[in-house]
């Protein structure tokens, strides 16, 4: 892949060899340094060590990418971050053996857990700093003055650097979001393979023994579910960040670096949390449970770590949204005329700016624990092992509502479109979000009815998760009766929505007996928890998720992905994961315990896994599809530039794709925004 | 001229009177734990001291000075929308040390480390110091007095560092000495995440007073542009306020163990 201008970019293929020569050499010299340091003399045959060799060509490859695509952001990023990483590792380790400790540490992936942990966050400080995140802000500090719009590079290679455009940065969120769902989904259709049968059969191949294959299966089951979480977390903020400034007509969020920032800094915390299966993995479920953790592989560490650097971007990129809502809507955009998505995200970045905190202080407190054997959890010691639950909870239970509020606000949008009618009861919709956001901070003690925690406790926190039904019921009433005699159209994007709200249902109403004291004693860590809560993620967020891909993708490239290919992926995917989540929740009741690896075959699951194993990989098929999809339309010339959807949107009544610097003239709110179909009302005068 | 003066001294001196009442209350504080060591009195000093800062040192009520101005692009704006932001952040990491501060109460309940109370005493009159001198560089800038705020500065900069070394290197060895290890106890673990955590917000601080000292020095601030300064003397006031709870909750409130 040439371009023409790559060379004069700073990057050429002589340049790359230049590098990989030099960064050889020096990977080869710190091994051999590293080696008569350690063995305390130097011998020639040093000169042929393997692990020598091997840091040299790793330092070599690293300069050779750099040489040749040192002028995309994110090479020199991830150069950067594993530089960084072997770096911090190193000094960590020289510090111990100037304090007399050993360098090594073979037992545990050759080095201290701690110069693991150091190294790691290093490494995505380094990260930062090699992608450009941290340039304009480090000129600030020095009193030098910055540009306050830079230009992008024309065309696909501004996707891969710093940008402060917001759709830009929405669009790499989504992208990014859309790799960790394929990594995340790969990871579930692993497991899922070795479930379809009782008895152990499929990750034993892959593994030496039996106790490597449990561990891997823990580990694959614990980063699906902290990796679906990362993707989630990134989808909504590229939702967020592309829309809500083009619906609220500002020209930007409100903090442009803070925003760049808020998504560079999840990818090296995606590439640390991944990391974790080089270091034994972790065998904990996403929840990262206290004392389990503190007698995990390393690996955990760097789950805590990429969760702690990860919940960055989500408190930095919520801080921005608040900011943009609360200073930049345009004219007579009042607090009761501003679309529900803006009232949907405004809720959702009041959980992430504040609860965020408290799963970074539970996972940090647990890293200390390892690191320094502060015994918060040690019971032995005076600790509370509940204590990490609570912390934890208090935002891993509201995070949900930050994984769908923007999902149903994406609903709450595109029904009216559809169905050309006034949203019913758009101020109880719009309030709705607020009160699951606000009542979402007072419900977290319901995942630990089972954990040994206050017996008083129970009852309150059952009452108040009920009353979450309230609000999220507003929900429901207003989209039935919005859907109420209207005309409907079901192109794609409406399809989605549809089987979002249906979804949504069963995830809701699978909810209550889980929340509800006497059931969940027998349902707790059981099957019929995973199905409830795949239920709210699919009809909360994934399918209103591709809904509003399918819904503005034409808005950022001009282009209007496949209608035939869009039902394949509506059609398959559906009934599959009805199938998938409506068998666990069987499975789930008759007694199958969630997180293990194998099962009684007397139990007789085994089709009924079956079945859900051949659902997840027609799920995983219609994903294929909809990526196809996404390839296809790109590469066709057909343009769609106008407002196709007949939307009241402002949005939609400029061409797409939206310019660079959104709308030319600042619009002016006039009416309602979801009167469709009532004649002579307008929503916004251009 | 004389118009300007006595703003000049009004303000200063509003300084000076919230300042006598912090280190008053402080007082009150350590007599309430050496007398009858009550919860609800303690509870009822911080609260107090903590208005205090956020509306007299903070300036909290500048977030709802209604600005009429629509330019994205003027001065007026952006210092309103940066003024949010840092109290959106701040709001945020209040969580965190809100987070320790229950934690705190959950694993010790109403027992506490046994310190040394005259060392605890003498760190958080430094950090209450500093804020009064944080305030009077912030006020003498925008007074447009920059000989004054360097020195104030200065001044901060000094007892904000005595204070991070008096915690570190002072406070930390007597605590281990007196058997109050890392890892020797939750009581000890606690006690180093909240002071650990508290001084690396002190540290970061500490830069930010650098900075400011350096592009003061340079003259790139001036009575009407100085958002830099504004948002160092909010931070560090902030590490103030989660110092005025945290040292009852260490030093004052409970049984020593």
């Amino acid at each position: 892949m040439t371009h023409p201008s790559s060379p004069s970019a700073g990057g050429s293929f002589s340049r790359a060899l230049l590098f990989l020569l030099i960064g050889t050499l020096i990977g080869l010299a710190l091994g051999i340094g590293l080696h008569t340091a350690t063995s305390g003399g130097f011998a020639s045959y040093y000169l042929l060590d393997i692990p020598s060799w091997m840091l040299g060509l790793l330092v070599g490859t690293l300069g050779f990418f750099y040489g040749l695509l040192g002028y995309y952001g994110i090479v020199r990023g991830l150069v950067f971050q594993v530089i960084g990483t072997l770096a911090g590792i190193l000094l960590f380790s020289a510090i111990r053996a100037v304090m007399g400790l050993p360098f090594f540490d073979p037992a545990k992936f050759g080095f201290h857990e701690g110069a693991w942990v150091f190294g790691a966050l290093v490494g995505a400080v380094s990260f930062l700093a090699g992608v450009g995140a941290l340039t304009d802000w480090w000129k600030w500090a020095k009193g030098e003055p910055t540009h306050d719009h830079h230009e992008d590079i024309p065309g696909w290679r501004k996707y891969f650097g710093v940008s402060l455009d917001h759709k830009v940065i929405g669009i790499q969120y989504t992208i990014t979001s859309l790799i960790l769902l394929s990594v995340g989904g790969l990871f579930a259709l692993l497991f899922r393979v070795e479930l379809a049968e009782s008895g152990l059969q499929f990750l034993t191949v892959l593994t030496p023994d039996q106790t490597a294959a449990l561990n891997l299966y823990n580990s694959l089951m614990s980063l699906h579910g902290i990796v679906m979480i990362i993707s989630i977390l990134l989808g909504i903020a590229g939702v967020i960040n592309y829309l809500v400034p083009l619906l609220i007509g500002a020209a930007d969020m409100a903090f442009p670096r803070l925003n760049a920032f808020s998504f560079w800094v999840a990818v090296p915390a995606a590439v640390i949390l991944l990391g974790s299966l080089g270091l034994g993995g972790f065998d904990t479920g996403w929840t990262g449970y206290a004392p389990l953790a503190t007698r995990a592989p390393i690996g955990i560490q760097m789950f805590y770590l990429g969760v702690w650097v990860a919940g960055w971007s989500s408190i930095l990129g919520a801080l921005n949204l608040v900011a943009t809502v609360l200073r930049m809507r345009a004219r007579g955009m009042t607090a009761f005329r501003m679309p529900i998505l803006v009232w949907a995200s405004l809720a959702t970045s009041i959980i992430s700016l504040t609860a965020t905190q408290l799963i970074g202080l539970s996972f940090q407190m647990s890293m200390f624990e390892r690191l320094f054997g502060m015994p918060f959890f040690n019971v032995a010691k005076g600790g509370n092992p509940i204590l990490f639950q609570h912390l934890f909870w208090f935002y891993s239970h509201p995070a949900v509502y930050v994984f769908v509020l923007p999902g149903l606000g994406v609903i709450s949008e595109l029904l009216p479109v559809f169905a050309r009618k006034p949203l019913f009861g758009y101020k109880w919709v719009a309030l709705s979000s607020i009160g699951i956001a606000l009542v979402g901070f007072l419900v977290w003690a319901h995942h630990m009815f089972t954990s040994g925690m206050n017996e008083y406790l129970r009852v309150p926190f059952m009452y108040s998760t009920l009353l979450v039904a309230v609000p999220t019921g507003v929900k429901f009433f207003s989209w039935v009766a919005t859907l109420w005699k209207g005309k409907i159209e079901a192109p794609t994007p409406m399809l989605f929505v549809l089987g979002g709200i249906v979804v949504f249902l069963m995830g809701g109403l699978s909810g209550p007996p889980n929340a509800t004291v006497s059931t969940d004693l027998h349902l707790h860590d059981t099957y019929f928890i995973v199905g409830h809560f795949h239920s709210t993620m699919f009809g909360g967020y994934i399918f209103p998720f591709f809904a509003a891909i399918y819904y503005w993708f034409p808005k950022a490239t001009g282009k209007r992905l496949d209608e035939t290919l869009g039902k394949w992926h509506f059609w398959l995917m559906t009934p599959s994961f009805l199938v998938l989540t409506l068998f666990m929740m069987r499975v789930g009741l008759l007694g199958m315990r969630r997180r293990i690896a194998d099962y009684d075959p007397m139990l007789g699951f085994d089709p009924w896994h079956l079945a859900m194993t051949i659902a997840a990989f027609l799920i995983a098929l219609s994903v294929l599809i909809f990526f196809y999809n996404m390839v296809k339309t790109l590469r066709s010339p057909v343009m769609e530039t106008g407002n196709i959807w007949n939307s009241r949107s402002p949005e939609w009544q400029v061409p797409s794709p939206m310019p660079a610097h959104n709308y030319e003239k600042e619009f002016e709110v006039v009416g309602e925004p979801y009167d469709y179909g009532l004649p002579g009302s307008t929503y916004v005068k251009m | 001229m004389t118009q300007h003066t006595k703003q000049h001294s009004g303000s200063l001196f509003q300084g000076l009177v919230i300042f006598v009442l912090l280190a008053f209350l402080t007082a009150v504080e350590f007599f309430i734990a050496i007398t009858n060591a009550s919860v609800l009195l303690l509870s009822i000093a911080a609260i107090i001291k903590v208005g205090l800062v956020v509306y007299y040192y903070m300036h909290v009520y500048k977030l709802l000075e209604d600005d009429d101005e629509h330019d994205h692009s003027s001065f007026a704006w952006k210092l309103a929308t940066n003024r949010l932001g840092l109290w959106l952040f701040l709001l945020s990491d209040a969580f965190v040390f809100g987070g320790m501060f229950v934690a705190r109460f959950n694993l010790l309940g109403f027992t506490r480390p046994h310190l040394n109370q005259e060392l605890g005493l003498i760190v958080t009159s430094a950090l209450l110091v500093s804020s009064f001198f944080m305030n009077r560089g912030e006020t003498q800038m925008a007074l447009g007095d920059r000989k004054g705020f360097l020195i104030s500065t200065s001044i901060t900069f000094l007892l904000g560092l005595a204070f991070l070394l008096g915690v570190v290197f002072v406070e930390w060895p007597e605590a281990i000495h007196e058997g109050l290890t890392v890892d020797g106890s939750a009581a000890g673990g606690i006690f180093f995440l909240m002071t650990g955590m508290h001084a690396f917000h002190v540290l970061t601080g500490l830069i930010f007073l650098l900075v400011i000292l350096r592009n003061g020095l340079r003259g790139l601030y001036s009575a009407e542009k100085h958002w830099a300064i504004e948002a160092a003397a909010v931070y560090w006031h902030f590490v103030d306020v989660v110092w005025i709870f945290y040292y009852p909750a260490l030093y004052l409130i409970g049984k020593a163990l």
